[in-house]
């Protein structure tokens, strides 16, 4: 019967992540009236919100190991080790958030022969990707500095305190993005 | 010096890729039905929640039968009973989740004054219906991908989390639009 201990640890944690869902998403519905004045935008949403998951998890843990590893700790934690972690999320978030706008924009022409401003839409997948990896990056790190002085184990805080969090701060992004973008242009 | 930004981006890059195809056609469904979404915001509050419990459902799955299968207690087995316990309290667990998420979200939607057109009943059904077939994929899915990839000497706990993840943004949305066509909005 170990199966019911993961009922009664894991039903707060899913409620939690449940809520953190329930902000992202009344972001969106809050976004509905630019969704619709910015065709393609909503195309982009799961995309950047997956990989702004993807990216960042990827980064706790792989600083999670590099703790393991003896590579960085609460006293030696800003070095080149972290540097080198910290660009190439930073790398990855520019390059996968272009590709984003431009597939978005390739499969909305071709599906729906709906032409979106492909500037606008490349402008604000960037933006948004940009602006949400330093401040999930910073939060990431935040976390495990807290983590390290506390002397936990990383792997545990850091992918659902990330999902948590991660969704409704890409959410915010891209939101205030779109809202820049639209200003601007 | 372990880690370097051009190793971390070549490494990633693939599977993102191939994260980025996949999630843009779960933006193409929402395109496809961004007038009933725009009409019925309370299904845009409904989308992250959807596809994050049965995210978590079915990684928080994957990673008990991981150390099950790592340390003995479950058998490569497709009738192993801890595993189907396991996978049946899954689905349980998921579908109270979403019970309750269900109501919150109706009543959120309530009392920030969006637009509705549906009834508690109606939504919570809606809701459930989508949930729990979902939940079921998922957790199949999840029970296939760790046991293929312990077959396999792979790690299933690197496997699960991101197959998992993509299957449920794509197929959360389509059985939710499944279910507002069956119960009729």
């Amino acid at each position: 019967m170990r199966s019911m201990g993961m009922v009664k640890q894991s039903l707060p944690l899913l409620i939690a992540c449940g809520l953190g869902g329930i902000v992202a998403g009344s972001t969106l519905s809050v976004m509905s009236e630019i969704l619709q004045n910015i065709p393609g935008l909503i195309v982009v949403i799961p995309a950047i919100i997956a990989l702004r998951g993807n990216i960042s998890t990827a980064f706790g843990s792989r600083l999670g190991s590099a703790y393991h590893l003896g590579v960085i700790d609460a006293e030696n934690m800003w070095n080149a080790e972290l540097k080198q972690n910290i660009l190439g999320s930073l790398v990855l978030s520019f390059l996968v958030s272009i590709m984003v706008g431009i597939i978005a924009y390739g499969t909305t022409v071709l599906f729906f022969k709906i032409y979106p401003d492909p500037f606008k839409l490349l402008s604000i997948v960037i933006l948004a990707g940009i602006i949400s990896a330093f401040i999930l990056t910073f939060l990431t790190i935040t976390i495990i500095f807290l983590v390290f002085k506390r002397g936990y184990d990383p792997d545990n805080i850091t992918g659902p305190a990330l999902a948590t969090f991660g969704d409704i701060v890409t959410m915010f992004c891209i939101f205030g993005s779109a809202i820049i973008v639209e200003v601007v242009m | 010096m372990i880690y370097s930004w051009k190793k971390i981006v070549r490494y990633s890059l693939p599977l993102l890729t191939l994260c980025v195809f996949i999630e843009i056609f779960a933006g193409q469904l929402l395109n496809s039905r961004q007038d009933l979404l725009i009409a019925l915001p309370i299904f845009l509050i409904a989308i992250p929640v959807i596809n994050g419990i049965a995210g978590n459902i079915g990684s928080i799955l994957g990673a008990r039968l991981a150390s099950g299968l790592h340390v003995g207690y479950i058998n490569l087995d497709i009738k192993d009973g801890e595993m189907t316990e396991n996978l049946l309290v899954s689905i349980v667990l998921g579908a109270s989740t979403y019970a309750i998420l269900a109501i919150l979200i109706y009543y959120v939607a309530l009392f920030g004054g969006i637009q509705m057109s549906i009834g508690l009943l109606e939504f919570t059904a809606i809701i459930m219906g989508a949930g729990f077939l979902l939940l079921c994929v998922i957790c199949i899915v999840s029970v296939f991908t760790a046991f293929l990839s312990f077959k396999r000497g792979l790690d299933p706990d690197d496997m699960v989390a991101p197959v998992v993840t993509t299957v449920g943004d794509t197929l959360g949305i389509s059985l939710l639009f499944l279910f507002i066509g069956v119960i009729g909005v």
